[in-house]
């Protein structure tokens, strides 16, 4: 699939990865060197003619193209595509689905101390759902102006004004773009997953789902150029800007060499039944001992453990009753 | 690195061209100016290619008009209506007489801005303050909480990329209506092809490159300063100064689609030019103001001002 797209070159001024048809680069604006036609010798006047039919043709601005008066026949011009695409990268089921199953009774007889003692014996696996769910992965060198206030050289007031300007390295950060699992879900199961063993297409258990991207090639870029700011204003936070409280944090990026990925993650999504309520659990499509999910709680036990609080709260008030006196 | 612009540059000024129209073979004659010219023979829509010249860009893109003629007059027409009251008489009324779809050559420039800022930040903080007040006639001391600003210098820098700038490369309309007239729909940008054009009456850049980058980079330096001033922390600054180095520049010509018209409104006096933009349907235009109408709103204000005096007075007495 991927081989037999052909090979654009990257921007020259920002080094970011484009797409064939991009008139511009998405990330800086240089227009993307234009194909190589002819030039014209002398001065000649020239009548643009229908494909279709020959007659002279113009632009209408009903049709937004150039359109043929007599045939009705529009002509496509070359603007910046903006498709809904598939991912690229598959990574496979290294889980079956009766080690999913299995990681499921384990998360579930585990438990906590709040979960209800037999959860696993009665709980009943009503579904187990193979899927890959879409995931963008990005690499890209960042060059970050910020500014903030902090706590750090605080005279009179109790912040002070700092600035900067800091180079961060971001290599395969994976921005979720799952409508079906949870964020929190995706951020969970996103570091589990082996990046070498991407492939060109899927491979795993039968029936499994693939949940599709539903961006278009425009909204993508916006949603990793969000991520790109996001974890450079977090990173920013974590040792660079001096002090320990900060306000204000300004990050303005300059992006160079962007290069996203479209990757389609394994994953199993399970539902079971218990005492007449469903639960969803995710079972991780790479490793059996990533499971997430909701599971109940004891009513009785929770009950327990209030009292007992109570209970050792009002000793203590006797004990420093009696002592106080 | 940055990119350099060795050609030199010439006005685009030159004798009419003498071309045989390819559909029916009669002579035109186009201006140097022009880039399209429909036939009178036989309104065949031609367009003009001409060779590479030093300082004569090609068009690397182009917006396709998406407004058509019939809404750009209704846009006018309901522009016109909305017109102020103290508008020369005639306007509000007028009917918007013939509009023309033209490309008018643009700019589009971006760049890679390097700004090195200096600040003032001011941080404010609270402070409790004692003062003397008279109270039932005796003095009393009280304390207060005021807000006070802590004033910290602060030097830093803001590199990023400043894309889609447009300035006009024709001298047929100025930037400031250009500007009046944005924003357009960068995204629906189209790579030139004749076809765009073909039809329509399309302008050749008749401003120099040299003019129009200066423009180009002044409009830069003036984002580059709007967002540093959203750049500053504190609660407020004061004294902020920034200088750019620019790299990276690129200059390529873009194709805008602008309805043109003449609006006349009164006998003798000039038409009245409005722009629409031919992506978006916004209207500029210069409605001249009656300095009559002026006058007498400002004579009825004054008899009435001094009306409620007289009555004022009268009433007083
Ligand atoms: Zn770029
Ligand atoms: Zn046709
Ligand atoms: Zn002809």
């Amino acid at each position: 699939m991927s081989t037999a797209v052909p090979t654009v070159a990257p921007c020259q001024r920002c080094a970011s990865a484009l797409e064939a048809e991009d008139l511009r680069c998405p990330i800086c604006g240089l227009t993307t060197p234009p194909p190589v036609h002819g030039a014209v010798e002398r001065e000649t006047a020239r009548v643009v003619r229908c494909e279709n039919c020959g007659a002279a043709m113009e632009y209408s601005a009903e049709a937004k193209a150039p359109r043929c008066d007599f045939c009705g026949s529009v002509t496509r011009v070359e603007t910046t595509a903006d498709p809904v695409e598939q991912a690229e990268v598959w990574l496979p089921f290294t889980v079956d689905p009766a080690a999913a199953r299995a990681a499921l009774m384990g998360f579930l007889g585990k438990g906590g101390f709040f979960r209800p003692s037999g959860l696993a014996e009665e709980a009943a696996v009503e579904s187990l759902q193979p899927l890959w769910w879409p995931a963008w992965s990005f690499q890209a060198g960042v060059d970050a102006s910020w500014t903030a206030d902090s706590d750090a050289g605080s005279g009179r007031s109790s912040w002070a004004p700092h600035a900067g300007r800091t180079r961060f390295d971001f290599e395969n950060i994976p921005v979720p773009a799952s409508k079906g699992l949870k964020v929190k879900e995706c951020e969970a199961l996103a570091p589990h997953y082996q990046r070498g063993s991407a492939e060109g297409a899927p491979r795993g258990p039968e029936g499994a789902h693939v949940e599709r991207f539903e961006a278009t090639r425009s909204g993508a870029r916006r949603t990793v150029l969000e991520a790109v700011e996001r974890l450079s204003r977090e990173r920013l936070q974590q040792g660079v800007i001096p002090g320990r409280r900060f306000r204000n944090v300004h990050v303005a990026v300059a992006l160079s060499s962007l290069h996203t990925t479209r990757l389609a993650l394994p994953a199993y999504v399970l539902a079971y039944r218990y005492k007449g309520k469903a639960y969803r659990v995710v079972v991780h499509g790479q490793d059996a001992g990533v499971v997430l999910g909701e599971t109940p709680i004891s009513g009785w036990r929770v009950a327990a453990v209030v009292a007992g609080v109570l209970v050792l709260l009002l000793v203590v008030l006797l004990v420093m009753g009696v002592f106080g006196r | 690195m940055p990119e350099q612009f060795e050609e030199t540059t010439v006005a685009v000024s030159g004798p009419r061209l003498h071309l045989g129209c390819p559909s029916c073979g009669a002579q035109l004659v186009v201006e140097a100016s022009l880039r399209t010219m429909r036939c009178p023979y036989c309104a065949a829509p031609n367009v003009v290619e001409r060779p590479p010249a030093a300082g004569v860009p090609e068009p690397v893109f182009a917006l396709g008009f998406a407004l058509t003629h019939v809404a750009a007059k209704e846009h006018v027409a309901r522009w016109l209506k909305t017109r102020s009251r103290f508008t020369r008489s005639g306007i509000r009324s007028a009917e918007p007489g013939e509009v023309r779809g033209v490309y008018v050559p643009a700019y589009l420039y971006s760049v890679l801005a390097h700004s090195r800022f200096r600040a003032s930040i001011g941080e404010d903080y609270q402070e409790q303050e004692t003062y003397t007040t008279t109270e039932n006639g005796k003095t009393v001391t009280r304390t207060r909480t005021v807000t006070r600003t802590e004033w910290r210098s602060l030097n830093g820098e803001l590199k990023g990329y400043v894309a889609d700038v447009l300035v006009t490369a024709s001298t047929g309309l100025r930037n400031d209506e250009l500007e009046a007239l944005e924003p357009f729909d960068l995204r629906g940008l189209a790579r030139y092809t004749p076809a765009l054009i073909s039809g329509w009456v399309a302008e050749e850049p008749s401003l120099t490159r040299e003019q129009c980058l200066a423009q180009a980079r002044q409009e830069a330096e003036e984002r580059v300063g709007g967002r540093l001033g959203q750049f500053m922390p504190g609660d407020s600054h004061r004294e902020l100064e920034h200088e750019s180095r620019l790299e990276w520049e690129a200059l390529d010509v873009c194709l805008l689609p602008v309805w043109v018209l003449a609006v006349r409104y009164a006998e003798g006096a000039p038409p009245l030019r409005v722009l629409v933009n031919g992506q978006t349907g916004e209207v500029h235009g210069k409605a001249p103001i009656s300095v009559w109408k002026v006058v007498a709103a400002v004579l009825v204000l004054l008899v009435l001002v001094v009306a409620g005096w007289l009555l004022a007075q009268g009433g007083g007495r």
